[in-house]
């Protein structure tokens, strides 16, 4: 996957570079409007992430410019402005999904990977790991053509455990996937143990294997 | 009562007790003057008696003195004051009587004293009085009704500017962008005032503008550095050299940044409902809202084995949805989050009244204090800014929101 990351905070540009090009995709950065434009003009991406507030202008610049040419790729916005304004107007001129500051590595790849899927392979597509066979539009999981009934926040774990594969994800990061706004109330991660223990269980009982490592309490990784 | 009623008011007691004591003034002074009159006539009568009594050493005959009574009584007074005064008058024509005025003093002839009394009709004099009357009544009518036309409609007319700024200065709302319109008025005082009110309107408006811009900024500017340190964290745990003590400190950092982040939400959120940027309403049916919530916070709910019990009518409110989403969110928060293992919580929606009862720590919270902002309860991990946010939803769009402690039950209860 190619990937423009357009941020221009140097600290939060690095983290995301870092994280994505670990896992094989090709990033390139901007840090200013400009010169965003100026690679979006030359080369083709898979995915912008595009920060709104940049020193030399607004990111729905870029927006409105792969409109007029009529590009297709997919563009991630993220702001620090938790305004419903910029929002919908960054969704309505072609944006494919809006996160806000801030945000978790994890939560930020994830989303990118499921509007990326959404947009190469249209909505009927298989997600594939090792053994394990995801049926996106039928919301069905397989393993070696077994079924596998999850319930909803399982069956979303494993959609993000599998984005973030061989990366160690924090349990606040998990809990605010799964329970977004209501994360507030969250006293202790218990809750996501026993969901974890769950949907480990449910998965090892038909393909024999533990996907799931536990990291020194402060997360687990899908490997 | 309105200003132009209180100066009818005034204006009408007044012209009414003037005309009433000038009309007393008025009439007591004509009628002396028309008496004056009549007495001088009379004495110049008498006079006339007087010498032709003196010329001719005999008594006048009455038809002499037209239209006036004169008779003559003989009297044994040697003296007697001329005297003045109101007596009936006998209409010789007309054969009735009227009102009459008449002289007597005492007259010598031939010897013998006699009584002379002169009397003469006050008729002419009344009648005169009361079309006096008449006309001054009529123009005291004429005056009020004019006085009461031209105080309705001018100065209804006057007052209109004011009106309309002050129905201006009532719709108007800082996070509008709309502009006052300075209006045409005749009166000096009323331009002004409208010059005035539409010149602090729109420093108003930028001021608001102003701190808006602010608040967007600061945000902007804590939730970048946020965003770094979680990024940070979120690549400092894929290093597989760290060990436990240091994984230890990194969850510690993590729940920190987390709980400043969502601190930081809380108070912009505060800010845009205090600052009513949350403002577009729309009908929401708060029984499907709630049973949405149920599912959402299901898992929470089971996790400590809390029992929930609802009885819920459908019941709609005119709100914002975001805002009765949070709302709905916080109660329920606070009911999971205050409450106890295996304890309950009863929610019941019916007429406009919603009720949340959770069982948790069994002394009631101090009613006074619990809406305000970081007022936290003593084993609180939140923010302390969760009531308040309901309180200030509450307030926005006028519910009701009440904390009661019932049956070894918290209760908070909204009245829509």
């Amino acid at each position: 996957m190619k990937l423009l990351i357009v941020e221009d905070e140097p600290g939060l540009r690095e983290s995301i570079e870092k994280y994505f090009t670990e896992e094989g995709s090709i990033c390139e950065t901007s840090n200013t409007l400009e010169s965003a434009l100026q690679k979006i003009a030359i080369y083709e991406y898979d995915c912008i992430i595009l920060d709104i507030g940049l020193p030399d202008g607004e990111g729905f610049a870029i927006l409105d410019y792969l409109k007029l040419h009529n590009k297709q790729d997919c563009v991630l916005i993220i702001s620090a402005r938790n305004s419903l304004d910029d929002k919908i107007k960054g969704l309505n001129i072609g944006a494919d999904d809006y996160i806000t500051k801030p945000f978790h590595l994890a939560e930020l790849k994830a989303r990118l990977l499921a509007i990326f899927r959404r947009k190469a392979f249209g909505s009927t597509n298989v997600l594939n790991y090792k053994e394990i066979s995801i049926d996106l539009l039928g919301r069905n999981v397989s393993i070696d053509e077994k079924n596998i009934v999850l319930t909803r926040k399982e069956y979303e774990m494993l959609l993000y455990f599998i984005a973030n594969k061989g990366k160690v994800i924090s349990k606040n990061a998990i809990a605010e996937h799964l329970w977004g706004d209501e994360m507030d109330m969250l006293d202790s991660f218990d809750f996501i143990y026993t969901h974890i223990k769950n949907l480990r269980k449910k998965l090892s009982d038909i393909s024999g294997k533990d996907y799931f490592a536990s990291v020194y309490g402060v997360g687990y990784k899908f490997v | 009562m309105k200003l132009a009623a209180h100066y009818n008011k005034a204006s009408i007691i007044i012209s009414v007790t003037v005309l009433f004591i000038s009309g007393l003034i008025y009439y007591f002074v004509i009628n002396r003057i028309a008496r004056e009159q009549l007495d001088s006539n009379l004495s110049e009568e008498i006079g006339e008696v007087v010498d032709y009594v003196n010329q001719n050493q005999r008594l006048p005959k009455s038809v002499d003195f037209d239209e006036d009574l004169t008779t003559f009584a003989k009297t044994n007074l040697a003296k007697f004051d001329t005297k003045y005064f109101d007596t009936p008058y006998q209409n010789p024509r007309e054969k009735k009587v009227e009102a009459g005025r008449a002289v007597s003093t005492l007259i010598k002839c031939k010897g013998e004293n006699f009584i002379v009394t002169i009397v003469v009709s006050r008729e002419d004099t009344e009648y005169l009085i009361q079309i006096i009357f008449i006309i001054t009544l009529s123009l005291t009518t004429v005056l009020l009704t004019v006085l009461i036309i031209t105080n309705r409609y001018i100065l209804n007319g006057l007052w209109r500017p004011f009106y309309y700024i002050l129905n201006q200065v009532k719709s108007f709302n800082v996070s509008d962008n709309k502009k006052m319109d300075i209006i045409e008025a005749k009166a000096d005082e009323f331009r002004e005032l409208g010059e005035a009110v539409s010149t602090m309107s729109s420093r108003v408006t930028s001021d608001y503008h102003g701190l808006k811009t602010f608040t967007e900024n600061a945000s902007h500017e804590i939730m970048t550095p946020l965003a770094v340190i979680t990024s940070k964290l979120d690549t400092l745990i894929q290093d597989e050299t760290l060990g436990p003590d240091q994984f230890a400190q990194i969850t510690d950092i993590y729940s920190a940044t987390n709980k400043l982040s969502r601190l930081n939400q809380s108070l912009l959120l505060l800010v845009k409902i205090d600052n009513n940027l949350l403002h577009e309403t729309e009908k929401l049916n708060v029984k499907t809202i709630i049973r949405e919530k149920i599912q959402q916070f299901n898992e929470l709910i089971q996790n400590k084995n809390i029992e929930l019990d609802y009885m819920l009518d459908d019941v709609d409110i005119i709100a914002n949805r975001y805002l009765t989403d949070v709302l709905i969110n916080n109660l329920f928060s606070n009911a999971i989050r205050h409450n106890k293992l295996h304890g309950q919580i009863k929610i019941t929606l019916a007429g406009n009244k919603l009720l949340f009862q959770n069982s948790g720590d069994p002394s009631p919270l101090r009613e006074a204090t619990i809406f305000t902002r970081f007022h936290k309860g003593r084993s609180s991990d939140g923010t302390g800014l969760g009531l308040a946010i309901m309180k200030n939803i509450c307030n926005q769009r006028n519910f009701d929101l009440k904390y009661e402690y019932l049956n070894d039950l918290h209760s908070f209860e909204i009245t829509f």
